[in-house]
């Protein structure tokens, strides 16, 4: 669970990635339209793409000179639900911690 | 703001149970979901103190936790700040509540932790990342609404 977590976290830390996120929540866009905004090369808006890619935040298209990149909602709602996500580890974590008492106190 | 709040009941006295909390290797044996183990502690149990601390994945990917004492009361209470090393600016540290009751030689852990991110506290934080959060957040309304 906190590996898909680190990995949405990793990719949202950055400031550039985030804004190429918010124009891809308007809608899909191709790398150009994406790069004309920002202040950085189309080589290093590729690495970003990359990096949202492999993170499961972005798709592409398979059109091979027009590969429109598209935002997945569903790394961002795990992100979201911080509630849930951490329930989730703590109680694992308090099934191994009562183990670890009942080893202690000799009653197992 | 919602909660997390978690209550449960160990047959142990309170001070072994404590003593899992602020004892690093004890600690580590124990944190982290099923499969994962502690690979490394540190832990300066007084207000003010700063722990640190790490879990691996059994495919061995590292997940390193830190944070701050605010107060130490063996016994009956610890409370400390918690943060994951990797959410980087995403300005969520989150604060860890817990009391640790007496139950006839039982122990009652109720575990609190508060302080996620809404709405109004990213508003209050950070422009830059409040609209395009969002703008995500209306992204992925739409997407449920479909």
């Amino acid at each position: 669970m906190t590996d898909t977590l680190s990995r949405t976290f990793s990719a949202l830390a950055d400031p550039t990635r985030r804004a190429i996120l918010a124009r891809l929540s308007a809608g899909e866009a191709t790398v150009n339209e994406l790069a004309g905004p920002l202040p950085i090369s189309l080589p290093a808006v590729s690495r970003h793409l990359k990096v949202l890619e492999e993170a499961g935040l972005i798709t592409r298209g398979r059109t091979r000179q027009w590969r429109p990149c598209r935002l997945e909602a569903k790394p961002l709602e795990d992100v979201a639900d911080w509630v849930a996500t951490y329930r989730r580890f703590w109680d694992d974590g308090f099934d191994r911690l009562e183990e670890h008492l009942r080893r202690l106190t000799g009653d197992v | 703001m919602s909660d997390l709040t978690i209550t449960r009941v160990f047959d142990a006295p309170r001070d072994l149970v404590f003593a899992a909390w602020t004892d690093p290797d004890q600690l580590a044996s124990w944190l982290g979901p099923h499969g994962y183990t502690g690979s490394a502690v540190t832990l300066a149990t007084r207000p003010g103190g700063a722990w640190r601390a790490c879990i691996r994945s059994p495919e061995g990917d590292e997940h390193w936790m830190h944070g701050v004492y605010r107060e130490v009361a063996a016994p009956e209470r610890l409370v400390f700040t918690f943060a994951w090393d990797t959410e980087g600016d995403l300005r969520t540290e989150t604060l860890v509540t817990i009391d640790f009751a007496d139950l006839d030689g039982k122990t009652e852990m109720t575990f609190v932790q508060t302080g996620f991110p809404t709405a109004a506290d990213r508003d209050g934080h950070d422009e830059g990342w409040t609209s395009c959060f969002d703008d995500l957040t209306g992204f992925i309304r739409r997407k449920d609404a479909r």
